[in-house]
């Protein structure tokens, strides 16, 4: 039965098949998407497309024009016409960017940080204070905002604080790194989440002596940078695609996900390019063998430092981004879960592994914001109903409204965790090294 | 001398029982010493109110409060650094072992209470058999954790193990939330009223215009806390099994080579480190009197601060590491608030662990008393 | 003046001595050993020199320069590199990664150069390449570059340490236990490289050895260490003569029993 499957995907995987395959999945999932757009299956047909592309042997140039035919063009428009498949995206694409931060840390560097989120929450509330009344109601008590109180920056100072978070991120990462890097590695780990848990119990806090991050309410508005005449001469364009004139919202999620994928784009170049350099060997050679990395001549806490740096500036961007995005932020965003579900995303996906943890970002956001919500729509449909259990004549109208399976994340994510640990410690898609052009051409002279 | 050393009713009794006494008296005189000093020096600050009057007039009442969550973070300590001793591997779901032992102690009261035997019940009865079910639960639990998540990374690189416990914490944290939501269709547990161990014992101290008010709980905490570590030193320095457990701490291989079967002391190992947890588990809802399948979280750090506080490994340590670490939490949610004229207070309490974490892990990472493996509690 | 000269070292571990009064010198161009029953102190004395370890006491002088109280990776940067008893190859890394880590030192690419791909930055990874691949054939492995390194046989692994560690171009090679574990055959092999690493590339070897044949057949200087200290030192056929090593090595008795037989 093995073999048969193996067979056939060795059939299926030479010549001109996997071309038809990968467009066989993205025609029949952009026209079932465009036609039901609320079907959870025609949505992960269409998803399917980038990981056959990444799997079978395709000419690089049509994986190119396939994929950005798929993000450029389908996604926007399919997005637009059910917003929630552009929100999901949107999603994705910040759970890659940290889990790609976090696979610096901890996939290259070997050094197990659960406080990342903080990192993400610093980019956050850094444009969430500027960028919106807040600095303006630094001395009135939360909830009792002056109806006068004015925006503190410009809206466009946002692309400033892109920058400035990565900055902000970079140097909490290195101000957190100076103490704690030198401790043994399993204590980094509860120090790391400790300084999360601190970051998040100072955004609760500091309502008072200054109203700096507004409490537990959180901080709203936050404005979204201006967005000029182009994008809107785009959404008119993009008109008769959707089938309607895009309203403003659609028009700034639109914008969200490209500059998400942008910034993705950016991410997975810098990752990738760290990887493949001193530094990046470095990392790797740290996270093997501490001992033998610095009689090499690497000096250990410089390049920790570096790496914690690295990780956490993908989060500060991204942390900014999401607060324009949301134009919300409180602090239960920046949980201790958050933190652990990114590390699920990695470990998922592979530890080191750029491609795999992209994948493990992407299929951990779709199970949890949207497949484990249609569980739980398709449960109270079923309790609806009159149908019964089969075999143990249960009725579902019986079941507890508590079992929902979308409050159930950190169930999902310990089971991830412990599975892979014990079966697939190198995750689905684990890491290779670079394979150069070696020495042959030499033994040719 | 060395025939009273001997004795094992000093050696067992008398001794431990001391030593706690003396950790517990010294932490709390030392810590208040500090503070008043530090009232008297900052006193010119506060003009409204006399600043050292304000802080000896609760001072009794911080001292208690810190003493009784000090012998809990003792308690759920020495899961942790008995596991560290024998593995060196922090075992992360020992708070939600914890947790288990706490709610299944409440379930049981709740039970009672259900069949009305709770109000005809002795009421110290009823607090044995939860702690009696709970030290079952959780020790049992935590063997089964221990065979199911752990072994099979036994010899992986040192992250594995530690993330497979992250996600077992997470798991059990959810697993307990469905068990609840789907039998009672509520995840917050509820401690029933019963007895009177809410009550206060009134001390008539000279010199002072109000009577030392003691909840009767709170000396119950205590005391049950005492008596588990009572029984725990005997079980570690009294028994053969304790000292097969000494032996695979301070070096496996030979312990193996020795006819120890290893595998079977881990797993002891954590039957008594889970039985312990899930004791404290009981004593911490006592006090709590509401928990949920996510309270074993801050709790469980805090403990595990214990016991790198007290020395990660060393049993004695994780002991005074916990009351150290309680009775400073119970002064800094007291007193930070009062220094700081109201713009830091309790608030702030759950992060404060982490500061004496990080602060111990840079200055003195083996911890108050050393790293001594296997040692007496 | 030596090359790297130490004066009265003292390492402790608690109440153990484990390196004591520690005097010993290394000439440039020399190929030197340490010899000892296990135990006697080379290793901790390596790590001392290293910087792996701190000594109580003494001075450490490389190249007329204090090596004190300098980490590890500084140590590297003046220009020693090592070898270890039991390999520690970076073992998920392919072998000319390996060997790549090895010139950390030398590489100036900083983390500009690396997102931006600058010119310097391809010129200097081409050259590193190009330069490792020399390597890996002089310690005679050909079309491994891309294997993991722990995937290789063990000759071969022993082989990629020393290529890694030649590959920061040092002054001073220290190898500990190079030959452990090899057939004679091997040892014969790895002798001739040694010889060559000091007569081609004018590096000054000193080595850890336990097999005597390796030891009396390269060495041109011998210092014999035991219980952590330095019990005697001199040319191989000094040492060979020498009381005081035979006792050290075959205890009292035998080298009474020794003795007489010569």
């Amino acid at each position: 039965m093995n073999t048969f499957f193996s067979d056939l995907y060795k059939k299926a995987n030479t010549g001109f098949w996997p071309v038809v395959i990968a467009f066989a999945f993205l025609v029949v999932g952009t026209i079932s998407v465009y036609l039901n757009p609320r079907s959870l299956f025609a949505f992960l047909t269409l998803l399917t497309t980038p990981v056959i592309l990444y799997f079978m042997k395709i000419d690089t140039k049509v994986k190119v024009f396939i994929g950005l035919l798929l993000l450029i063009v389908i996604l926007p428009v399919l997005g637009i016409r059910n917003i929630f498949y552009l929100e999901v995206i949107f999603q994705m694409a910040v759970f890659s960017a940290l889990a790609l931060g976090l696979n610096i840390v901890i996939g290259m560097a070997g050094l197990l940080d659960l406080g990342y989120v903080a990192f993400y929450a610093v980019g956050a509330y850094a444009w969430a204070i500027f960028g919106s009344k807040q600095m303006s109601l630094l001395h009135s008590i939360p909830g009792a905002a002056p109806a006068n109180a004015e925006f503190f920056l410009d809206a466009r100072w946002f692309w400033l604080f892109i920058f400035l978070g990565v900055g902000l991120a970079a140097l909490m990462g290195i101000l957190l790194g100076l103490p704690v890097l030198r401790v043994k590695g399993d204590y980094l780990a509860i120090v790391t989440l400790g300084f999360g848990e601190v970051i998040r119990v100072l955004a609760l806090n500091l309502d008072k002596p200054l109203n700096l991050t507004n409490g537990p309410q959180g901080i709203t508005p936050i404005q979204r940078p201006p967005l000029p005449g182009v994008v809107q001469a785009l959404g008119n364009a993009l008109t008769p695609l959707v089938g309607h004139v895009p309203t403003e919202a659609e028009i700034y999620n639109v914008f969200f996900y490209f500059l998400a994928l942008i910034i993705i784009g950016i991410a997975i170049v810098v990752a990738t390019r760290l990887e493949d350099s001193r530094i990046g060997r470095a990392w790797t050679a740290i996270r093997e063998d501490e001992t033998a990395a610095i009689a090499m001549g690497i000096p250990l806490v410089k390049m920790k430092l570096a790496a914690f740096a690295a990780g956490a500036s993908f989060a500060g961007a991204m942390g900014a981004v999401y607060a324009a995005n949301r134009t919300f932020v409180s602090p239960e965003t920046f949980s201790f879960q958050v933190s652990i579900g990114v590390l699920t995303m990695v470990i998922l996906g592979g530890l080191g592994s750029i491609p795999g943890v992209i994948f493990g970002a992407s299929a951990v956001t779709l199970l949890n914001i949207q497949i484990l919500q249609n569980f739980s729509l398709y449960l109270s449909d079923l309790r609806q109903s009159d149908a019964v259990i089969p075999i143990i004549n249960f009725p579902w109208k019986n079941l507890s409204n508590q079992l929902d399976p979308a409050k159930y994340q950190k169930l999902v994510f310990g089971l991830i965790l412990i599975l892979m640990m014990i079966f697939r410690p190198s995750g689905l898609i684990p890491a290779a090294r670079r394979q150069r052009e070696l020495g042959d051409e030499k033994e040719a002279e | 001398m060395k025939q009273i050393a001997a004795n094992p009713v000093y050696k067992f009794l008398l001794f431990p029982v001391g030593q706690i006494i003396l950790f517990a008296l010294g932490a709390s005189v030392i810590l208040s010493l500090v503070t008043v000093l530090l009232a008297y020096l900052f006193k010119s600050n506060f003009i409204d109110f006399d600043l050292v009057e304000r802080i000896m007039l609760i001072l009794p009442q911080v001292i208690i409060n810190g003493l009784t969550i000090g012998f809990v973070y003792s308690t759920i300590a020495l899961g942790y650094t008995m596991v560290y001793g024998v593995l060196e591997f922090i075992n992360f779901s020992h708070s939600e072992i914890f947790m288990v032992g706490g709610i299944v102690g409440i379930q049981l009261m709740a039970y009672f209470e259900h069949t009305g035997a709770l109000a005809t019940m002795n009421e110290y009865l009823v607090i044995a058999l939860a702690i009696v079910l709970a030290l079952i639960v959780s020790g049992s639990l935590a063997v089964i954790v221990e065979r199911t998540a752990y072994k099979p990374l036994r010899g992986a690189p040192k992250l594995v193990p530690l993330i497979s416990a992250i996600g077992m914490s997470f798991f059990l944290q959810d697993l307990v939330r469905l068990i609840l939501s789907l039998t009672t269709g509520e995840f917050n547990v509820i401690l029933p009223k019963f007895g009177t161990y809410d009550e206060f014992w009134k001390l008539a101290v000279p010199g002072m215009e109000d009577p030392l008010r003691i909840q009767i709980k709170s000396a119950l905490i205590v005391g049950i806390a005492i008596l588990m570590l009572v029984i725990l030193n005997f079980l570690v320095n009294g028994t053969k099994v304790g000292k097969a457990i000494r032996a695979v701490a301070q070096d496996r291989p030979s312990a193996s080579l020795m006819g120890i079967n290893v595998n079977q002391i881990i797993s002891i190992t954590f039957l008594i480190g889970g039985a312990l947890g899930g004791a404290a588990g009981v004593l911490f809802a006592l006090k709590a009197t509401k928990l949920d399948p996510f309270s074993g979280f801050f709790p469980g750090l805090k403990a595990f601060t214990s016991a790198v506080l007290g020395g990660i490994g060393n049993l004695t340590g994780a002991l005074l590491g916990g009351l150290v670490l309680g009775l400073l939490e119970s002064f800094a949610a007291s007193y930070l608030g009062i220094f700081t004229n109201g713009a830091f207070g309790a608030e702030y309490k759950d992060i404060f662990a982490f500061a004496i974490l990080i602060v111990v892990l840079i200055f003195r990472p083996s911890g108050l008393l050393g790293q001594t493996v296997g040692q007496k509690a | 003046m030596a090359l790297l000269q130490t004066n009265n070292v003292v390492k402790r571990f608690g109440g153990l001595t484990a390196v004591n009064k520690m005097t010993f010198s290394v000439e440039a161009g020399k190929i030197v050993s340490i010899i000892g029953p296990n135990g006697a102190g080379k290793t901790t004395f390596f790590n001392t020199l290293t910087g792996i370890y701190t000594p109580e006491e003494g001075q450490i002088q490389f190249k007329d320069k204090s090596l004190l109280g300098l980490r590890p990776d500084q140590v590297a940067a003046t220009g020693i590199a090592r070898t270890f008893q039991n390999i520690r190859l970076f073992g998920s890394m392919t072998v000319l990664e390996n060997i790549l880590v090895g010139m950390h030192i030398q590489l100036k690419q900083g983390a500009v150069d690396t997102i931006f791909r600058s010119k310097k930055f391809n010129e200097e990874e081409k050259d590193a390449e190009n330069r490792a691949k020399d390597l890996m054939e002089y310690v005679g492995l050909k079309n491994v570059g891309n294997e993991l390194a722990r995937n290789l046989p063990y000759g071969g692994q022993r082989r990629i340490e020393i290529a890694r560690a030649l590959a920061a171009s040092p002054t001073l090679l220290l190898l500990d236990e190079p030959t452990a574990g090899m057939n004679p055959n091997e040892s014969e092999d790895a002798i001739k490289l040694f010889r060559r690493i000091r007569d081609e590339k004018g590096i000054t070897i000193l080595m850890i050895e336990h097999d005597m044949r390796v030891v009396m057949g390269i060495s041109e200087y011998i210092s014999v260490m035991d219980y952590g200290e330095k019990i005697a030192e001199g040319s191989p056929a000094e040492i060979r003569a020498d009381q005081r090593v035979i006792e050290a090595y075959l205890g009292r008795g035998a080298a009474v029993a020794h003795e007489q037989k010569v």
